[in-house]
């Protein structure tokens, strides 16, 4: 008999692997980068670049928010409440005597207890996450029209140069995260989010603490959510109680290009990176070509049904002998 | 006789569900270094108590038992602590997830608060060649086969190093050569002093493997005794408790009648070049290891994957059936061995899964025809023996119960040729007979049973002829008077019956 197959590094053959299915993604990834490069040669300048990328980066923090709860084999409909709830803190906070500090702390404190509370709930009752996050966005948006009911609030300018000026720090935020992101699936808690996404009932007696599990990943999605939130706040220099809204259907169209399943278990961060950049581009790309407004949403959604159908074909074209 | 120390027990074990009781005073002691038979028919209440020895649901009354002391709240983490484990029939396995991390979860070797996938590969290698598991550690488990995720679930027990370890029907969806390599890994974890419960439809394996058998029956312990001199008949007399004759029919003949199916060099899927003839009135077995296309072949006939052939005559067709549809108006029919998954719609209740396939015909002035729907549902309870209310949800039957109810479906479209795959995996002894029954029957009235089994007795006592397969083309076919375990066996591994049998 030979012997069991040992790769010689085990994290680099898993992680190897995961790139699988993501071929297709990638190509068309670059390929509208290209474009978009050819449309918008600025984009290859410091200032270019950084303003893209802060045009991108909330939409990938919310749809990596996304992500972490479809992989758990949910979906949260109150990204969008959480965004403006998160700006809505940093423009109520940022001007009060704890400063720019002081509304950090109190916009990720925020993030951070919405998402486990709901977590909590469904993980513990045994709720649809759909249900409870529906709920929770009448909530948090009611909280957020409380905290400030008209735009407005203060933003130091310096905060928002430094965020959103001319510098690419937004991008050394993102690749921050990124690391984060790793570092977290390196552990056994967020490796536990696919077996409990997956097959949660086999999760729980191989000894996968199931619901701890599902209550950092719902209060990651949440902290991430509400840093979007201080993002847009910074970007526009002030609180805005329904700035938001979009992103709920942003971050699933992100995540559903990114190739993260609606069952659970499937999918991944380097995807799920791809899906909102391409999106970002797609937008930008249509916005450039003088799509009409309404014409963008139609090809947005048509782009993303085809995102989903094209693997679905070909795989099914593949089987055919 | 020397008296061991159990290392788990349970004592005078109570525990019901929604006022129902399912166990009511079992006793049952794990020793170390035996392996220990659990008996007893679906519904017995074998599942209940492998969820309390494992602390996955806490007794209502009584106790669970460790060295000796009686655990308070018996959880899944104070079981592992205790060293037991278990190996489920239903996989714990996530798809998307590497062999080495599925086997690793739960117990993942860490360094600074991260996984150490150093020490995982290392410590995972090893189990993995105990089990026989060639396949690359940082393969996903979805890619595997059925057959190989049961080895990965069993290597996953081991990797927790157990000193108790319950097997729950893990040879269900194992080829014989990976039942080989388990009942060997059987033998050596006992003789290394492991405590071994083993829960098993098959009786020869029972009978080779284990020297102790406790029998449940009806929520209480029948028998708790050495298997030394009890044979296959004794254990189905205490697991019925009465005499249940002989496991299988006895041999009728049957004369066959016209030619149905006539196939020459028919593939689909994994099934190559298959060369087969069928009459009305034989049951035809298709025998060999696990996945060797006989579900292909199956699914090919029945029209649900595409086949092609250089001579196909099915059931009046001259061609293949290209649809499920068309494969149903010439009178084929298709029960498929996921049951739960395939063949029956699980929260729906018994009447309507056995009205399904026949709600087209029961039609009045373009609406449902219900008095006839009630008379055909009475009319498919009182022939199948289903007790009780046929409203139920077909999920609160018995695995046995639900069987017969993916089987009777058909009948009132009285097909002519019958397509089982593996009908009785995991169904209980009697229902296993009830079914037996109707299959002889069904080669009575003139219909023509395909029958895939991965119980080769099955395939020795019931069919008129058995077509092995091996690596997706028939190796042999096998007349009546050449049918044998050895044989099928012999010629499911390429090799002569005298080889396969060492």
């Amino acid at each position: 008999m030979s012997a069991t197959t040992v790769p010689a590094n085990l994290y680099a053959a898993v992680q190897k692997r995961r790139n699988r299915g993501l071929t297709g993604l990638y190509l068309v990834v670059a390929a509208f980068l290209v474009v978009y490069a050819i449309l918008f040669p600025g984009l290859l300048s410091v200032g270019g670049f950084s303003k893209f990328t802060q045009n991108w980066f909330p939409l990938a923090l919310v749809t990596m928010a996304q992500a972490l709860m479809m992989l758990n084999g949910g979906i949260s409909l109150a990204i969008g409440p959480m965004v403006s709830l998160g700006a809505v803190i940093a423009a109520v906070t940022m001007g009060g005597p704890l400063g720019v500090l002081g509304g950090l702390i109190a916009v990720s404190v925020a993030g951070l207890f919405i998402g486990a509370v709901t977590g909590g709930i469904v993980a513990y009752l045994r709720l649809p996450a759909i249900i409870v996050t529906l709920a929770g966005s009448f909530i948090i948006t009611g909280i957020a029209l409380i905290l400030l009911p008209r735009p407005g609030g203060y933003i130091p300018d310096w905060f928002s140069d430094l965020l959103a000026g001319h510098t690419p720090v937004a991008f050394g935020l993102l690749v921050l995260l990124l690391i984060g992101w790793k570092l977290y699936l390196a552990t056994p808690l967020g490796l536990g989010i696919y077996a409990a996404g997956n097959n949660p009932v086999g999760a729980f007696r191989s000894g996968v603490p199931v619901e701890r599990v599902k209550v950092f990943a719902f209060a990651l999605s949440g902290l991430l959510a509400a840093l979007a939130g201080l993002f847009v706040a910074a970007q526009t220099g002030s609180g805005d109680p329904v700035i938001g809204t979009p992103f709920t259907l942003n971050s699933i169209a992100g995540a559903v290009l990114g190739g993260v399943a609606f069952l659970g278990g499937k999918g991944t961060m380097r995807g799920v990176i791809c899906g909102s950049l391409l999106l970002s581009v797609m937008i930008n790309v249509m916005f450039f070509l003088g799509f009409p407004p309404v014409a963008q949403y139609v090809a947005q959604g048509l782009i993303i049904v085809g995102a989903v159908a094209i693997p679905q074909l070909t795989s099914q074209w593949r089987a055919k002998p | 006789m020397t008296k061991t120390k159990p290392l788990l027990e349970a004592r005078q074990v109570f525990k019901g569900f929604f006022g129902n009781p399912v166990l009511k005073g079992v006793d049952i002691a794990l020793e170390p270094g035996r392996v220990h038979a659990l008996l007893g028919e679906n519904g017995a209440g074998k599942s209940t108590l492998i969820n309390l020895l494992s602390g996955a649901l806490q007794p209502d009354k009584g106790d669970i038992v460790v060295d000796g002391k009686p655990v308070s709240r018996f959880s899944p983490a104070a079981a592992r602590e205790a060293g037991i484990a278990v190996v489920q029939q239903e996989l714990s396995l996530a798809a998307e997830l590497s062999i080495a991390e599925n086997i690793g979860l739960g117990a993942l070797p860490r360094r600074f608060g991260l996984i150490d996938y150093k020490a995982l590969s290392a410590s995972v290698a090893e189990v993995c060649e105990r089990v026989g598991l060639t396949e690359p550690l940082d393969m996903p488990v979805g890619d595997l086969s059925l057959g190989r995720r049961q080895m990965v679930e069993i290597a996953k027990a081991l990797f927790r190093k157990p000193r108790v370890l319950i097997l729950d029907e893990p040879t269900s969806s194992l080829s014989a050569h990976e039942a080989g390599i388990l009942a060997g890994l059987i033998r050596k974890l006992r003789d290394e002093g492991i405590a071994l419960l083993y829960i098993s439809h098959r009786l020869n394996e029972v009978q080779a493997l284990c020297s102790h058998v406790t029998v449940l029956k009806d929520g209480v312990v029948t028998a708790d005794q050495p298997l030394a001199g009890v044979d296959d008949e004794g254990l189905v007399r205490l697991m019925v408790g009465r005499d249940a004759g002989d496991l299988f029919p006895a041999w009728q003949d049957h004369p066959a009648g016209a030619e149905l199916i006539h196939l020459k060099k028919f593939s689909a899927g994994t099934a190559l070049d298959v060369d087969f003839q069928a009459s009305a009135g034989e049951i035809i077995g298709i025998g060999g290891l696990v996945g060797q296309g006989q579900e292909d072949f199956l699914l090919g006939l029945y029209g649900a994957i595409p086949a092609s052939a250089e001579k196909a005559e099915i059931s009046g067709s001259h061609r293949p059936l290209k649809r499920v549809e068309a494969a149903n108006q010439a009178g084929l029919a298709y029960v498929p061995a996921d049951r739960k998954h395939e063949g029956l719609v699980l929260p729906h209740s018994i009447a309507s899964n056995l009205l399904l396939p026949s709600l087209g015909n029961l039609v009045k002035h373009g609406l449902r025809d219900r008095a006839a729907e009630r008379n055909l549902v009475a009319d498919l309870a009182k022939r199948l023996t289903i007790k009780g209310d046929v409203t139920r949800p077909v999920q609160a039957l018995s695995g046995g119960n639900q069987q017969k109810v993916a089987l009777a479906k058909w009948l009132p479209l009285d097909p002519s040729v019958l397509l089982l795959n593996d009908p009785t995996r995991g169904v209980d002894i009697e229902t296993k007979r009830e079914i037996y029954l109707m299959l002889q029957s069904f080669a009575r009235e003139g219909k023509l049973v395909i029958l895939l089994s991965s119980d080769t007795p099955e395939l020795v006592h019931l069919c008129d002829r058995v077509a092995v397969f091996r690596e997706g083309r028939v190796v042999a076919t096998l007349p009546r008077a050449d049918i044998s375990e050895e044989a099928i066996v012999g010629a499911a591994m390429g090799v002569s019956a005298k080889g396969a049998a060492a």
